[in-house]
């Protein structure tokens, strides 16, 4: 069995009237890519491959999940799990995060399909979402501690420079003799004496190691004091924006660069985590979570616009479904939803805005018209759970959904596994222009080696090796559900402490 | 831990003796209400917390400034309408349920209140408002307003503070609207000295963003702290900040409200008594600049 495709994304490109895309998928700790004309590529290649090859002992270590500290040198390729993937505004390049090793890395795309590895750049929290400005020269980075940084798309000579000499000062700072914060006019009680009585031991012990700083160029610029969970930058009329959702129900508007310090409001109304925010062709703000329901905001005027139940529409459509209903529980009140996709599909076509929705475990993706009063919403049944959505355009005026599915855990399941040879890893749904969608098979041909990469592989001859590993990997159960599904985890529990 | 038992008991029994009626004019007893003087500010704590500022409930905390009824059924509408609209964050004034006029000062971190009650009687035309993390911490100081108002009900003091419990350093805008506050006041907070824990202090040049939104334009953030080092942090995060001026040592002196922070606050009483050092720092809040 295959490893799913935990996140995809399209660049398309359109030269005179000739439109050709290329679709990128991470399958694990690897990238596939293939393009409409048939090209196609699989990184890290079978020479980095070799280097990894040559210490077979690591073999172990190689499940992904496993929360070890990697130090990931710049020829070795990486174990780490794919966790985002960003294609700059001008399709030049692909910006990754890898997830174990916190780390954010630049491929330049060239025109075959190749992805060249042009920087890793390893954070100190994980990156839980990343964006670019419109102008593509800067990578705005929203971390799991909450914070926001800046970072140059490609750093330049002048950065690297700074930074060699921001190393320089910090290590001399290290020399200096630890002096304790606290000194016995600031501490009170004999119990926290005699502790700064031992730091003071310690101290003269010799200076600690200090965390060594990041030796590239990244500018703070904002921060919540929660997990971060999707960073959106937003132009509109020469202003620009940064919207930053957390874990603690906040969609905070702060201005762009250079006054990103400067909040300008907050949409406020979510009453649990928001995990997605989609800003949709016309510009509205939509936004979901651990809620019932999405949120549609007018969010230059913080002004809530409409709420969605997106639950209920969920609900239905297990009711509809047999082996879904099988699933629900038996108190209907108990059914959560978990928002893990929200998706504005590109369709110059109409002047209503379409988004699409995917709720984490859910086989099915819901696609809603919004509308000036009252928004209607239809589900789109598919055979596994989604787990992310990016949108191709074979022609002028055709756009074509891509959905990565669970081959490996059942229908409405994120625990139970498939006994046999799962579904299909993609499916296609093209956009009508009655607003329906229906299969894709034309894309779905061209698609068939991406479809089928890793568990035919025979690309380069190494197919049957990348199959031992994915077999591993898949082994491990627990590691592939928290690649696929870690939404529902930022729900707060009842009472957890006090 | 041995002795815990009986410390609830012993509580839970003074808590069980204090008359119900709201007319008990003693105060509380500190003894009955300590609690370790640290928690984690990251932790998902129980708390309660309006959706918005629009929503939050602060009849309950200033009866006396109550909207009337007749007012309260008009406000209601408004309020109504303003959810159809829902516009609270644009405007800079807020939109308040059931009180008269908005809270101006905040104590963020009040602990037993000390500073509170000594600015109140000052500024007899302002709302202050305590928010303290640690529960029964807070439970005192609502305590002690209950009492100061029974023991002032002739002249109607202490209407204008209160406490509540709040996690501040996540759900500042979840209380306030953008620009409501004149002054924040920080005082004594908890040091943090490890350095992994510095992302817990209540002062970081993100926050800061926080404290610029909530006050309006020259409104102020007073800080003091015994612990140099941390006085150190304070400054070099505010000052680094571009909403924030540092308000020099002249106007400090003349300010009523440093003068009562150095001398009124619990922990400056302590230090005063182990003749430790007070480090003060203010800072005014400078009007956004113009769009780049």
């Amino acid at each position: 069995m295959a490893f799913p495709y935990q996140c995809i994304e399209a660049c398309n490109r359109s030269r005179g009237g000739n439109h050709d895309w290329t679709l990128f998928g991470a399958c694990g700790s690897r990238l596939v890519a293939q393009s409409s004309s048939g090209a196609s590529s699989i990184w890290p290649t079978a020479e980095n491959v070799d280097v990894k090859d040559d210490a077979p002992e690591d073999e172990p270590q190689e499940r992904p999940g496993k929360r070890i500290k990697l130090s990931p040198s710049a020829d070795a390729p990486s174990t780490s799990n794919f966790s985002c993937l960003v294609v700059s505004n001008d399709k030049q390049y692909l910006v990754a995060v890898t997830a174990e090793d916190k780390c954010i890395r630049v491929f330049q795309i060239d025109s075959n399909c190749q992805l060249h590895q042009l920087s890793q750049r390893c954070m100190a929290k994980r990156p839980c979402s990343i964006t670019l400005t419109s102008d593509d020269s800067t990578i705005l980075c929203a971390d799991k501690f909450g914070d926001v940084y800046a970072l140059p798309l490609i750093p330049s000579a002048e950065d690297n420079l700074n930074d060699t000499l921001a190393g320089g000062p910090s290590e001399q700072a290290a020399e200096k003799p630890y002096t304790p914060a606290a000194s016995v006019l600031t501490v009170h009680s004999g119990r926290n004496r005699k502790v700064l009585e031992e730091q003071l031991k310690q101290a003269s012990k010799g200076p600690k190691k200090i965390k060594e700083p990041l030796k590239f160029k990244h500018e703070l610029l904002l921060g919540h004091v929660s997990m971060l969970t999707d960073i959106v930058y937003a132009t509109i009329n020469s202003r620009s924006y940064v919207i930053t959702a957390d874990r603690d129900e906040h969609i905070r508007v702060s201005r762009g660069l250079p006054q990103a310090h400067i909040i300008e409001g907050f949409c406020q109304g979510h009453e649990e985590f928001i995990s997605k925010l989609c800003l949709t062709e016309s510009g509205l703000l939509v936004s979901g979570g651990g809620d019932a329901n999405l949120f549609i905001w007018n969010w230059q005027q913080y002004r809530l616009l409409e709420k969605v139940c997106i639950r209920d529409y969920v609900l239905r459509h297990y009711r509809a479904q047999p082996q879904l209903a099988a699933l629900l529980p038996e108190d209907e009140g108990n059914f959560k939803t978990a928002v893990s996709g929200i998706w504005s599909v590109p369709n110059s076509q109409s002047k209503k805005d379409v988004i699409l929705v995917a709720c984490e475990g859910v086989p099915a993706l819901f696609s809603f018209q919004l509308g000036d009063s009252s928004t209607s919403g239809e589900a789109i049944p598919l055979h596994g759970n989604v787990l992310d959505v990016t949108f191709v355009w074979p022609s002028q005026d055709a756009c074509t959904a891509v959905v990565a599915v669970d081959n490996v855990h059942k229908p409405g399941s994120t625990t139970e596994t498939h006994d046999d040879e799962g579904p299909s890893r993609l499916q296609y749904l093209s956009y009508q222009q009655d607003g329906t969608w229906g299969e894709d098979s034309i894309v779905g041909g061209i698609l068939k080696w991406f479809n089928r990469r890793a568990s035919a592989g025979n690309l380069d001859g190494r197919g049957e090796e990348f199959d031992t590993k994915t077999k591993a990997r898949l082994d491990d159960e627990k590691a592939v559900r928290d690649i696929l599904y870690g939404v529902e985890n930022l729900r707060k529990r009842a009472g957890a402490d006090d | 831990m041995p002795g815990e038992p009986a410390k609830r008991t012993k509580r839970e029994a003074y808590k069980d003796s204090l008359p119900t009626d709201g007319q008990n004019a003693a105060f509380p007893q500190k003894k009955f209400y300590r609690q370790r003087a640290h928690a984690n500010p990251f932790s998902d704590h129980s708390l309660t917390y309006p959706k918005s500022p629009a929503e939050m409930d602060w009849a309950k905390y200033y009866p006396a400034y109550a909207v009337k009824t007749e007012d309260q059924d008009r406000q209601e509408k408004e309020k109504e309408a303003a959810v159809e609209s829902h516009d609270q964050g644009q405007t800079s004034g807020a939109v308040v349920k059931g009180i008269t006029q908005p809270v101006e000062i905040a104590d963020i971190g009040c602990g037993f209140g000390g500073l509170l009650f000594a600015l109140a009687p000052k500024f007899p035309d302002t709302l202050l408002l305590g928010m303290e993390i640690r529960m029964s911490v807070t439970e005192y100081v609502q305590e002690k307003v209950r009492a100061l108002r029974v023991q002032n009900a002739a002249t109607s003091g202490y209407q204008n503070v209160s406490c509540m419990r709040a996690n501040t350093m996540k759900f500042l805008p979840n209380f306030f609207a953008k620009a409501q506050l004149s002054k924040i006041f920080l005082c004594f907070p908890d040091p943090h000295f490890k350095q992994r824990k510095h992302k817990a202090r209540i002062v970081s040049y993100t926050l800061n963003s926080e404290y610029a939104y909530v006050l309006k334009p020259g409104g102020i953030v007073y800080t003091i702290t015994d612990v140099e080092d941390l006085h150190r942090w304070m400054t070099g995060h505010f000052e680094r900040h571009p909403s924030f001026e540092r308000v020099g040592e002249e106007e400090l002196e003349g300010d009523v409200c440093v003068e009562i922070m150095r001398s009124e606050t619990e922990e400056g009483k302590k230090v005063e008594r182990n003749k430790g050092l007070k480090f003060v720092a203010c800072f005014r809040r400078i009007e956004d600049p113009p769009w780049p």
